[in-house]
């Protein structure tokens, strides 16, 4: 159970080097989260900037700290969560028991809990608002298939969840780089409206400057509506950058303790 | 909450005289406060102010001509600021945002808990795209090494890897001082936090990759 005197949460983000906006969520979802006083302390650590997860080996060393919960900040499972995660913070298993009496407990990436369907929702209402969902396609935006990647998977996953609830004229996924291509919006929906919400963790360049080239939206413009060949188009921010995924990592650090006991072997 | 152990270091280092971390100076406020600024700044009246430790991280993003840090141990924190703070966990926030990592790395050091990884383990343990560094030339490693990680427009943390497991040091071409904690690497001699580097980062990683695929392409 998380305790605000003896469990610690270490946020895993990628970071970059080229783009000043990749941690900026991470950082800013773990502000919220020291803010709120539920752990005795919040980190994160990044594969690509400082702190670097090799670091985050010397951080919780308080006494006091008996748990450290470790959660990636990512949409899915995939290269990341498996090989590089564990491996660079020693990970042996579910849990790993460190310095004789602290348990890092290894958590599921963020995008992989069931309420990130309702993130999306939200997301999307949020972004469109007033568009009735009857007259609305909803376009979830995957990165495609890349190195050993499940995000493609993930998407699909969503979509799949959403459109089973029947609230939209149409729900797809579409990629970057792969069919169906965000760049074919208008001939893959026939609706008055459409929501178009990136399925990544920040606003990189993808989301600045390749998507809305690829909808036809001149690059960095304002996320919102977009009124195009007789269309209204939203374009959403990242779906990382809600505030609310403050409340996803702390949930998906609280569903390690109610996992069944044969996944806590698994690593 | 209780003060974390970290805090409880942070105020003993303070204590000592380790008023500098980096290119940041920390001078000590009534009511126990704390304001930060650059070191280069000291005695300036023009400095914008701020309250919020979480604005380090914005004042760390950029350098003075607007580019992107990807490395923040890296000797070109932006000027002209000022951070006011409330308290030594205020103090610890807006530390680990300047400079991330580094305050739990030197006190795991003082505390004798501080092991560092030579480089060629570093090198060896990756996967992916990053596999192929590990075969990096003895020469080249210790060119790059001299190169990228110096104090002198590179970056300012004391190196306390060594290159391989039989202790060769990281690169001849660096001075005796880049091993030396005490050593304050802004090279303006004050008694400082030191930024202790335990092991070989990302970027340097990266510019191993990039030597031996230059290398295979001038081979071909
Ligand atoms: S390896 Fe260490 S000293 Fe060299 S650039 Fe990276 S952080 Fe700095």
């Amino acid at each position: 159970m998380i305790s605000r005197s003896c469990s610690a949460l270490l946020i895993v983000g990628h970071g970059s080097t080229v783009n000043p906006d990749s941690s900026a969520p991470t950082l800013a979802h773990a502000a919220e989260i020291r803010r709120r006083g539920i752990f005795a302390d919040v980190a994160c650590c990044f594969w690509k900037e400082e702190p670097s997860l090799r670091d985050a080996l010397f951080f919780f060393r308080d006494p006091g700290i008996r748990e450290v919960y470790v959660v990636p900040n990512f949409i899915s499972e995939g290269y990341f969560t498996r090989t590089v995660i564990p491996r660079e913070l020693e990970l042996t298993g579910a849990g790993t028991t460190r310095h004789g009496v602290q348990v890092w407990k290894y958590c599921d990436p963020v995008g992989n809990h069931e309420s990130m369907t309702e993130r999306l929702l939200q997301r999307a209402r949020e972004v469109a608002p007033g568009a009735a969902e009857a007259e609305t396609s909803l376009l979830i935006v995957g990165h495609g298939t890349e190195l050993n990647d499940n995000s493609a998977v993930a998407a699909k996953e969503q979509v799949e969840k959403i459109r089973a609830l029947d609230r939209y004229a149409a729900v797809l996924n579409v990629y970057m780089e792969e069919p169906p291509l965000v760049s074919d919006w208008l001939k893959l929906t026939g609706t008055k409206n459409v929501v178009v919400v990136p399925f990544f963790i920040s606003d990189g360049l993808h989301s600045y400057e390749d998507i809305p080239a690829l909808l036809g939206i001149e690059s960095g413009s304002d996320r919102g509506r977009h009124e195009l060949h007789g269309r209204s188009l939203f374009y959403s921010t990242a779906i990382g950058t809600d505030p609310k995924f403050a409340d996803v990592i702390i949930e998906q650090a609280k569903a390690f303790d109610s996992r069944k006991p044969v996944l806590q072997s698994a690593s | 909450m209780s003060s974390l152990a970290q805090e409880v270091a942070l105020g003993k280092s303070l204590a000592a005289g380790l008023w500098c971390i980096g290119q940041i100076a920390i001078e000590p406020q009534e009511n126990g406060r704390f304001a930060l600024n650059h070191r280069e700044d000291a005695g300036r009246n023009d400095l914008i102010a701020h309250t919020q430790p979480e604005k380090a991280a914005e004042i760390a993003r950029f350098d003075d001509a607007g580019k992107y840090r990807p490395l923040k141990t890296a000797p070109n924190l932006r000027r002209g600021w000022r951070l006011v703070l409330e308290s030594v966990a205020e103090l610890r926030v807006a530390l680990d945002l300047f400079y991330p990592g580094r305050l739990d790395v030197f006190v795991a050091w003082e505390n004798n808990a501080l092991s560092a990884t030579p480089l060629r383990e570093t090198l060896a343990r990756q996967t992916g795209m990053y596999r192929v560094a590990a075969k990096i030339g003895e020469e080249e490693a210790n060119t790059l090494v001299g190169n990228f990680c110096a104090s002198d427009g590179g970056c300012l943390r004391t190196i306390m890897w060594r290159r391989d497991e039989n202790g060769t040091t990281p690169s001849t071409l660096l001075p005796a001082e880049k091993f030396d904690p005490r050593y304050d690497q802004t090279g303006l001699g004050e008694t400082v936090i030191p930024l202790l580097c335990q092991e070989a980062c990302n970027l340097l990683v990266a510019e191993a990759r990039k030597s031996v695929q230059g290398q295979d392409r001038r081979g071909q």
